[in-house]
């Protein structure tokens, strides 16, 4: 039973990770942009929308269209006022990764100082565990973040398939000057990126803040996973991203089965430096060299 | 009311940086976390040591003004020694309050080589009493609150089997330690001890693993951010037992969680009424935060008010201010008039205080069980 409990709890937080994961791994595959701040914007998300629900008492849909405002809005941000700038100067990876790095720190502070440094959480019953059968427990979120990750998926990759923007989009990843000769701008084009890669956040930030809680330096944990489960899926692919997130999940709840819970972190980067070396590629990325 | 914090923090932005700077000080420092998943701490610690240098200012207990100087210690112990060598080497400090039993074990030989007093109000690890002439403690340490425990939750509660989620840091490992000393000791048993990485926001599974030792009760040795997590997983996730902790889950992220509601704790005993020094600062930290007083505030208004006592030794005899004479002075000291009454160092830096049971009832907690010494 013990299995099986960890193969969901495995599953829910996979799909947590997954929807962080394919968000970075758009704007990475999308606009090259290594955008550390992604941690930031997850942050951004969920206190928004805990201050919505808990202090605000919206419903939750305003909540929640609060909070993906705010996630939309400070991307852009970041790709007007922070990349956009460092990329005309030319600035190299070096700068973009400081840059954002620092746009972190200073989001993390700022969260700390206005919504207070401690730990908060929404409150609901959702997040309340039923035991399904004897020592198997499962919380309704545990299905909903199953679903929001395959729905947000789904939707994403419809989008990014059979709509105009989704194509440019897709053109950008593959060659930036290029899309200019179908009368494209590339900057109008990451604009899109950025803000969907935002806004796919924001149901992992959603359901973080129900089931874990949140606390002002949550941003971090969540960009190292991020990074990690695009290596593991190949970067630049999205469905290697969500597997590589489901892959990170599973893996650090599975570890508990025969290893100290001390080893459950550490499991994650085991899988990270098994895929570095033996498989850089990840699951669904081209071979180095590949065109 | 996150707006008005927000249009304070704006308005701070925009004060001149060109302000003068008093020269006349006599100045302290702090390291203490004020980023990072800690931070609440040092918040607390801070507004306690700010509000003991605010009534020595008022009463002038020194011929100049006392200033603080804040570092940032993230509660990690490598930013902890940065900004200590800053405080030591820069600010030329002669007195530091730290905080976190990894942070002032990292900090100590820095403050001992330079002869510079580091006094912890927040860190509980035994092995703090062992780390030299320059660090003192003003909070009893861990084995002083699981001696007081551990007998009061087997023998009086009846919790027989108690299951231990420590984080992996000195203060985890020395409660781990200690509970593996003192629980079968008093006819408990400790079933389950399951060790957690110090960034680790996941705590589900370790449910499942706690659900499956069968415990009476689970203690929890973390702090900060994720105790609150761990507290608030276990129960979302089936864990109906009896939930117990350190001294910090005094912090309100604890306190005032709902999950965390019956959790019992210890801490040292603080009768808030006593007239004099103790109501005072219950009155002031009430009218400036709203809240009631804790043990840290205690501790870290103690800290402050231990270097004033001392300092004004020292002005009277015209010594000057330095660590090396505040040590002496310190040893020429029998006791000091404090929060909570009167405060005897030991040979080693630390104290020895009765020590409290308390639960948590949503408030300010429930004394269960009154002060008694470890034995």
């Amino acid at each position: 039973m013990l299995l099986l409990q960890l193969v969901i709890n495995g599953l829910q937080l996979g799909a947590i990770y997954a929807l962080t994961a394919v968000g970075f791994s758009l704007i990475f595959g999308g606009t090259k942009i290594f955008h550390v701040a992604h941690g930031a914007v997850f942050t951004v998300a969920a206190y928004l929308f805990w201050w919505s629900d808990a202090e605000l008492h919206l419903p939750w849909p305003a909540a929640a269209l609060v909070a993906t405002a705010a996630a939309v809005a400070f991307g852009l941000f970041m790709e007007r006022a922070i990349y956009r700038p460092i990329q005309r100067h030319e600035g190299g990876f070096f700068t973009v990764f400081i840059a954002a790095f620092g746009v972190q720190i200073i989001i993390q502070n700022l969260i700390g100082t206005v919504f207070g440094r401690g730990f908060v959480s929404v409150a609901t019953p959702l997040s309340r565990s039923l035991e399904l059968l004897p020592g198997l427990f499962v919380a309704p979120v545990a299905a909903i973040s199953i679903v929001a990750a395959m729905i947000c998926f789904i939707a994403l990759t419809l989008f990014l398939s059979r709509t105009h923007t989704g194509m440019a989009i897709r053109a950008l990843a593959e060659n930036r000057d290029l899309i200019r000769v179908f009368g494209l701008d590339p900057a109008r084009v990451a604009q899109h990126v950025f803000a969907i890669g935002s806004a796919i956040v924001v149901p992992g930030a959603i359901l973080a803040a129900m089931t874990e809680g949140l606390n002002p330096a949550i941003g971090a944990h969540v960009m190292l996973i991020s990074l990690a489960a695009t290596i593991v899926g190949g970067i630049g692919s999205l469905r290697g991203a969500a597997c590589g997130g489901l892959l990170l999940g599973l893996a650090e709840n599975l570890a508990l089965w025969r290893l100290d819970p001390q080893w459950s972190e550490a499991v994650t980067f085991i899988v990270l430096f098994v895929f570095i070396i033996f498989w850089p590629a990840g699951f669904f990325g081209r071979p180095h060299g590949a065109k | 009311m996150p707006i008005v914090r927000l249009v304070a923090l704006m308005a701070a932005l925009l004060v001149p940086i060109a302000s003068t700077v008093a020269q006349d000080v006599i100045k302290i420092g702090a390291d203490l976390p004020m980023s990072g998943p800690n931070a609440e701490y040092g918040a607390l610690f801070g507004s306690a040591a700010k509000l003991a240098v605010e009534h020595a200012n008022a009463d002038k207990m020194l011929s100049k003004t006392l200033a603080i100087q804040f570092e940032d210690s993230q509660a990690t112990p490598q930013q902890g020694v940065v900004a200590m060598t800053k405080l030591v080497n820069i600010e030329k400090v002669p007195f530091v309050l730290s905080a976190f039993t990894g942070v002032s074990k990292a900090i100590a030989p820095v403050g001992d080589k330079a002869k510079v007093v580091s006094v912890n109000g927040g860190g509980i690890g035994p092995d703090l009493a062992e780390l030299g002439d320059y660090f003192w403690n003003v909070i009893p340490l861990v084995n002083l609150e699981i001696r007081v425990m551990a007998p009061y939750l087997v023998q009086e509660r009846g919790f027989k089997k108690i299951a231990l989620i420590y984080v992996d840091d000195p203060a985890g490992e020395a409660i781990d330690k200690e509970l593996k000393e003192n629980v079968p000791k008093v006819g408990g048993q400790l079933v389950a001890e399951l060790q957690v990485p110090r960034n680790s926001q996941q705590f589900t599974s370790i449910a499942a693993k706690v659900r499956e030792a069968g415990p009476d009760l689970v203690f929890i040795a973390s702090f900060g951010a994720q105790q609150a997590q761990i507290v608030k997983q276990l129960r979302d996730n089936g864990v109906s037992q009896q939930l117990a902790g350190y001294s910090a889950f005094a912090s309100p992220t604890v306190t005032q969680l709902p999950e965390a509601k019956g959790a019992l704790f210890p801490t040292q005993s603080v009768d808030w009424a006593a007239p004099g020094m103790s109501e005072r600062v219950a009155r002031d930290w009430k009218s400036k935060t709203g809240k009631e007083p804790n043990a840290y505030v205690a501790n870290y208004y103690n800290a402050v008010m231990v270097f004033v006592t001392l300092a004004q030794a020292l002005e009277k005899s015209g010594t000057p201010i330095t660590g090396e004479n505040l040590l002496k002075q310190r040893r020429a000291t029998a006791s000091f008039d404090l929060v909570g009454g009167k405060m005897e160092f030991l040979a080693n830096g630390s104290v020895s205080m009765p020590i409290q049971i308390n639960e948590i009832d949503g408030g300010a907690g429930k004394l269960v069980k009154a002060g008694t010494m470890a034995k």
